[in-house]
């Protein structure tokens, strides 16, 4: 069913190797483990919060302080290879101890978004069955809810300053504690509430025996959870061998441009998996030093990071890119040391990458990947010039096919559904055999995104295949749409979705916000005048919202789906 | 008046204040600042063209005596205080404006205040014992630029070193307040029943008047009005504290008394104003945020 030629081995030049080696590691934490020896003295991760308080742990000290986590995991709380242990932290230094932590304790880490209500909790720690939860402090106060109808039978908190120097910690914590109001009391649970410090030292007490040594390639490492389709978050389930392959592929396509030397800024949440496998992962792997963001909004927040540190790297998803781009502290004075960006998780607006080029005198490369496939299926060769608005070529030992809706491949140049197989593709969903059958067939992931390939193997998404609209029997891509709406300067953002016509069966609809560094109002004319002159009539926005803002995701994807429930909601209370 | 040790531990205490700002930004801070002066520009001009204007009419109208008429010009040539900051940020006004706006002036305040001392002085009739030496009030402000030169090469030394110092200095911005109000109230109450009403009203107008023309002033000139309650509060809040210490450099202990009067009076009242004007604006603040919201939801068809 691959494409049969495979045109873009040919892009991969001299630099890219096309045969992937297999990872020297059996596990993550063999990876982890060696990692931390052989650059013990380097500085593996920094942690800035938006005043420029810092903390640093070495290679060394993070090898050490995940050792006594996995001890602690194993002794204390006597857990068996394979249980599920919860995480849900910010970016910052307790991350990597502890997801680290879990791998060398043989168990599988459930990646959670701190900002989760507690129903959503609930969900993903009972379709988990999570016996351990580590959780940032600041949200503590949602544990009562929780964890009584979970299986957590103990809960470990971690603050934002975990690991800083005592006094910048101490006043961090007395920021949130008593100026902020954000760090609630901890509440008094039916399960032990250890703070992350006392739970080290627990673990210190305890031989440190490699658990790790029996993990193989094909053991679960990660469930990453994933909306997927029906809405009801699902658990990639991810292996040891997964992430390692991905990893190799991330550093194949990095080439000569990566390296140990090199300063990569986190602003991304790690519990996402693109700044997981991309960041955390790969540039440990190299010896290089990840600097934490806990929150990059507002964008202003990762000032500090970008001022204090030789940031060689940067990965974000186009609306982080637009938004430090408008910002003028960085537009003004783009890092001097930057070689380049890489852009996953959403379709990089043109104009974003065009002025991002233009503003810091480096490229922004986009890739392709989604939770299924560890993430990374696709990325753009960096020794070849700038394809605007493609994907790149999939990665070494990664075969994809592009099919239509009979499953038959589609011709050379013709849009079809994203097919991908390769060593990053995902066991399948947690205890969910039935939507496993639907989204993994032989192998082969079903992405539901619809792409083209060019002749010399280049991708292009052209989007996602549920959010097509169809206006009298014309389909429109959204993603075409918002790239015209995008190139409008009065245009900071815009979002398109198809929403009910009495006459064409559907039309499109534009939400749109206001540049603020522009002086020209954005109006609703304009916004359409601008779309006649490069779209076809049907594809031109019937209609034009303005917004102050778009609904978006943790990692900053605006939300299609959000906005088309909320027209849903509109239109039903019309009918 | 201020005792030997008073006076030392003022000094002492601005010295941390003004290490504290430094410490709360970058050379690059400037820069940036400096590309799109307007709002700065906007901010200096209602600081040092307003202000001082207002509490030259003020004195003139109220027909004060040399030792008042010294310290309310004082007060009104003053660069903004830091606790104007902490204002700034309650009132969800532009903290960043609020803060180069406070090291904008106080920078510029090294000429600025001696030449409008001078100037506003001559004309009030200031003179002889009371005039105030340019060159005094000029020393005093660069000896504190020192402690801000250090603060900014502290933070670039060591950000969590950066960061505590100026934390430290915004506490020490009340604490000094505190300071002043306890060292010289329980000394002074007989003084502070014995002045009449109209001093009290000049010390507590000259804060509220230099805010509403500030607002009005940064209006005017195309301000949005989120930027215009941030300085309006930087122009009506006065660095108090430097006034006093610039008065008990300069005058015996024998005339301080008398012309410390408004500068303490205003430090303390500008506290409460500010306060009050403070929460004004943060509804004003919210009821705009919730105007946008209402108006987004307008737009639906």
């Amino acid at each position: 069913m691959t494409v049969s030629n495979r045109p873009w081995l040919a892009a991969y030049g001299a630099e890219i190797a096309p045969d992937l080696p297999t990872s020297e590691y059996a596990s993550l934490a063999h990876l982890i483990s060696r990692t931390c020896e052989t650059h013990a003295k380097r500085r593996a991760f920094t942690c800035v919060v938006p005043n420029g308080m810092n903390g640093t742990l070495t290679y060394r000290q993070v090898g050490q302080m995940s050792d006594e986590f996995a001890s602690f995991l194993r002794h204390h709380c006597k857990l068996a290879p394979g249980t599920r242990v919860a995480v849900q932290l910010p970016n910052g230094l307790a991350y990597p101890v502890v997801a680290f932590g879990v791998f060398k304790a043989g168990c599988v880490l459930v990646n959670t978004n701190p900002l989760y209500t507690p129903t959503e909790m609930v969900h993903q720690f009972t379709d988990s069955d999570a016996e351990v939860l580590i959780i940032s402090d600041l949200f503590a106060d949602k544990l009562e809810e929780v964890v009584a109808h979970t299986a957590i039978k103990q809960v470990v908190l971690a603050g934002v300053a975990e690991f800083f120097p005592r006094i910048p910690e101490a006043i961090v914590r007395g920021v949130q504690k008593f100026w902020s109001r954000a760090l609630p009391p901890v509440p008094s649970l039916a399960v032990p509430v250890l703070r992350l410090r006392d739970a080290l030292k627990i673990g210190r007490a305890h031989d440190n025996v490699h658990d790790w040594d029996r993990l193989r390639r094909d053991d679960l490492a990660l469930l990453q959870y994933t909306g997927g389709t029906t809405g009801v978050a699902k658990g990639a389930m991810l292996t040891h061998g997964n992430i390692l392959a991905n990893l190799e592929q991330v550093k194949i396509m990095g080439g000569r441009h990566m390296s140990g030397e090199d300063c990569v800024l986190t602003a991304l949440p790690l519990y996402h998996i693109f700044a997981f496998t991309a960041n955390l992962m790969t540039f440990f792997d190299l010896g290089a030093r990840n600097i934490l963001v806990p929150s990059p909004r507002p964008v202003q927040n990762i000032q500090r990071a970008l001022e204090n540190y030789p940031v060689s790297w940067i990965t974000g998803v186009n609306t982080l890119f637009n938004g430090l781009m408008n910002e003028e502290w960085f537009a003004a004075y783009p890092p001097k040391t930057l070689k380049a960006a890489i852009a996953g998780g959403t379709a990089l607006h043109q104009a974003v990458a065009e002025r991002w080029q233009a503003v810091t005198g480096t490229r922004v490369a986009e890739g392709y990947g989604l939770t299924e496939t560890s993430p990374l299926v696709s990325f753009n060769p960096l020794d070849q010039p700038v394809r605007v608005g493609s994907i790149g070529v999939p990665v070494p030992g990664t075969d994809i096919a592009l099919v239509d809706h009979n499953v038959e491949p589609v011709e050379q140049g013709k849009p079809g559904e994203l097919l991908v197989k390769g060593p990053q593709v995902m066991l399948g969903y947690w205890n969910r055999p039935e939507d496993t059958a639907q989204t993994l067939q032989n192998g082969w992931v079903f992405t539901g995104d619809v792409a083209i390939m060019d002749e010399d193997g280049f991708l292009s998404i052209v989007d996602r295949k549920k959010d097509l609209v169809l206006v009298s029997g014309f389909n429109v891509y959204p993603n075409e749409v918002e790239d015209c709406l995008a190139k409008l300067d009065t245009v900071l953002e815009a979002a398109v979705i198809g929403v009910p016509d009495r006459t064409s069966g559907e039309a499109v609809r534009a939400y749109v916000v206001q540049n603020p560094d522009v002086p020209d109002k954005l109006s609703k004319e304009a916004v359409i005048a601008h779309c006649r002159k490069y779209l076809a009539a049907y594809k031109v926005p019937k209609s034009i919202i303005l917004r102050e803002e778009l609904p978006k995701s943790p990692i900053g994807k605006i939300l299609r789906k959000d906005l088309k429930a909320e027209a849903r909601a509109e239109f039903a209370g019309k009918a | 008046m201020l005792t030997e040790l008073e006076t030392t531990l003022l000094g002492v205490m601005m010295m941390v204040i003004m290490l504290g700002m430094g410490a709360s930004m970058t050379p690059r801070d400037f820069l940036i600042a400096f590309r799109k002066p307007k709002g700065i520009l906007v901010g200096l001009l209602s600081q040092f063209a307003v202000m001082p204007f207002l509490g030259f009419l003020l004195a003139v109208a109220l027909g004060l005596p040399p030792a008042l008429v010294v310290g309310l010009l004082l007060i009104a040539c003053m660069p903004g205080g830091t606790t104007s900051n902490i204002f700034a940020y309650f009132s969800k006004g532009v903290l960043a404006l609020s803060i180069m706006m406070t090291t904008v002036s106080t920078l510029a305040a090294v000429v600025m205040v001696p030449v409008l001392l001078s100037f506003y002085g001559g004309l009030a009739g200031v003179s002889g014992e009371y005039a105030i030496p340019a060159g005094n009030v000029a020393q005093i402000l660069v000896v504190l630029l020192v402690p801000t030169a250090l603060g900014m090469f502290l933070r670039k030394l060591n950000a969590n070193v950066g960061a505590t110092v100026e934390l430290i200095g915004s506490f020490m911005g009340v604490a000094v307040i505190v300071f002043l109000i306890a060292t010289w109230v329980p000394r002074n109450y007989q003084l502070l029943l014995d002045t009449p009403a109209h001093v009290y009203a000049a010390t507590i107008s000259i804060g509220l008047i230099g805010m509403l023309f500030g607002y009005w002033v940064a209006r005017g000139l195309g301000q949005d009005t989120s930027r215009s309650r941030t300085i309006s509060l930087e122009t009506g809040i006065q660095n108090g504290p430097l006034a006093v210490l610039v008065i008990t450099l300069s005058f015996s202990v024998a005339m301080q008394q008398e012309v410390l009067l408004i500068p303490f009076l205003y430090s303390l009242f500008i506290v409460l104003t500010s306060t009050v004007i403070t929460l004004w604006y943060r509804r004003n603040a919210t009821r705009e945020a919730l105007a946008r919201d209402a108006a987004k939801l307008g737009t639906a068809p």
